[in-house]
């Protein structure tokens, strides 16, 4: 197995100072593997996402990712190879599925020629063939509010994709999804994988679990209740869910 | 419930001495003055009516130089104040960022219109470009507050999404702040555009320009006719502009409400 591409040890965090979410979690992905952080509403895992990325900071414990210390990153610029999906996808409506692709490009794209619109033509290449192997080339220049959700979670990964990650945090971000959209969305996180990016992502689909882990995280009222590889257990996991 | 109670009994018949007294103080509880006002409001409207058109050309033109004292006034306030707003908002920079210029932005606010066209009089003298940068300065105050309250209300996950990606504060502001803030920028821009339509049909009473120079002259010589015309060539243009307004907000809004999947 090859060295963890992030790391959580002991993670601490409490939005109210009495109620902590995180109370110690542990856990770590591996470049090429599908990390699966399962766990009942509140048990802590976008929370983690939130803090694997950098957008909040525990407030105790070591989290590392890349090789880097990510606590305490919130205030400055993030790191483009950890990409980020939130669970209602975070696109920009009023824009294009193709500028919302090009949006994970902007850490490569200086400030001024963003702002004016200048932006590279190797990146809107990019961009299109990006849309293009996701199956939705022929909506590139529609806006984001006028394609339906499947459309979307494709402009998501494709805004991802464009920013070269080595890491892909998705925060159930195929809950509203039918099973044949589903799944196809699902092929698409496996060939990141196979590309050698440690993806993570909670989900609440036990079928998603069985047919895409390699490796299953699970949080009960913010610890790790079950951490394990290779084929996922379901009895298990439903026994660390309790 | 006791102490509110309590504190009813005190409060109403306090607010209502209040209005007494107040009333009182600014005249409106003397009969024979509120019978004689009753008595001029009649002669008034008769002397409105009917309408003299006779000036109608004169005031078209005003009314025109009115409509672009509003548009530059708002463009240019609208150019300042969209900086400024994403200075302010606080989805952008810290408070020692937002702070001040949310300070800068209060200030102007308090200075009303007509004050401002009286200092540009001052500044570039008579006449519509005065009105114009009254307007502006004006709409910058309140275009400023509107604009950063809108931006406080963008979708926290397209910020995170956005800053996700390792984008600078300014890309933050190109790539999701403003497109997602599109449809409010929009109304309020409109919205401050119809409102400068009306306050500039006043500037002409410091001798800023537009239709208000004819309004106030006409009142001054007892011209009610005359006025009249005036009055509904304004309100004649305030409607154009309104339904102006609607159709534009139907050709350009998006829709608020998610899609949802067509599978």
């Amino acid at each position: 197995m090859s060295d963890p591409a992030l790391q959580v040890r002991d993670a601490w965090f409490a939005y109210v100072r009495s109620k902590p979410v995180l109370r110690g979690v542990t856990m770590h992905a591996t470049p090429g593997e599908v990390t699966m952080v399962l766990g009942t509403s509140g048990s802590g895992k976008t929370t983690l996402l939130k803090i694997l990325k950098g957008l909040l900071a525990a407030q105790s414990g070591e989290v590392r990712v890349l090789g880097a210390d990510v606590n305490g990153s919130a205030r400055g610029r993030l790191d483009p190879r950890v990409a980020y999906i939130p669970q209602q996808l975070g696109l920009v409506r009023s824009l294009s599925a193709l500028d919302n692709a090009l949006v994970g490009a902007l850490s490569r794209i200086g400030t001024v020629p963003s702002l004016l619109r200048m932006l590279p033509e190797d990146e809107t290449k990019r961009a299109r063939e990006l849309l293009a192997r996701l199956g939705i080339g022929h909506k590139a220049d529609a806006p984001v509010h006028e394609l339906s959700g499947g459309e979307r979670q494709r402009v998501a990964i494709a805004r991802a994709l464009m920013q070269g990650p080595r890491v892909l945090l998705a925060d159930e971000f195929i809950s509203d999804l039918d099973p044949l959209t589903s799944a196809e969305i699902m092929a698409l996180v496996r060939d990141a994988a196979v590309a050698g990016v440690a993806v993570v992502m909670t989900t609440h689909e036990m079928d998603v679990v069985r047919e895409h882990a390699d490796h299953v995280v699970v949080l009960r009222h913010g610890e790790t209740s079950l951490d394990r590889h290779g084929v996922p257990d379901v009895r298990a996991i439903t026994e660390a869910l309790r | 419930m006791t102490l509110r109670r309590g504190a009813a009994r005190i409060v109403w018949p306090a607010l209502l001495v209040t209005l007494v007294v107040a009333l009182a103080d600014v005249g409106l509880l003397d009969a024979g003055r509120l019978g004689r006002g009753v008595r001029n409001l009649g002669e008034f409207a008769r002397a409105l009516f009917p309408p003299d058109a006779s000036t109608l050309p004169t005031l078209a033109e005003a009314m025109v130089e009115t409509i672009e004292i509003a548009f530059v006034g708002t463009a240019i306030g609208f150019a300042l104040a969209l900086p400024l707003s994403l200075l302010a908002s606080p989805v952008l920079f810290g408070p020692s960022v937002t702070a001040p210029v949310k300070l800068l932005l209060a200030v102007v606010r308090t200075v009303p219109a007509l004050f401002w066209a009286i200092i540009f009089v001052v500044v570039v003298g008579l006449g519509p470009a005065a009105g114009a940068l009254g307007i502006a300065f004006y709409s910058l105050g309140y275009l400023g507050k509107l604009l950063y309250e809108t931006f406080d209300g963008v979708d926290p996950e397209v910020l995170e999404a956005t800053r996700s990606v390792g984008a600078s504060r300014w890309q933050l502001a190109r790539f999701a702040v403003l497109p997602e803030s599109a449809n409010g920028i929009l109304a309020q821009l409109l919205f401050m555009f119809e409102y400068n339509v009306r306050a500039s049909s006043i500037l002409g009473l410091v001798g800023a320009g537009g239709i208000g120079f004819y309004l106030l002259g006409y009142l001054e010589l007892l011209r009610y006719d005359l006025l009249l015309t005036g009055l509904l060539l304004t309100l004649a243009v305030v409607i154009l502009i309104d339904r102006a307004s609607a159709f534009v907000r139907r050709a350009f809004l998006f829709p608020v409400a998610p899609v949802p999947p067509a599978e």
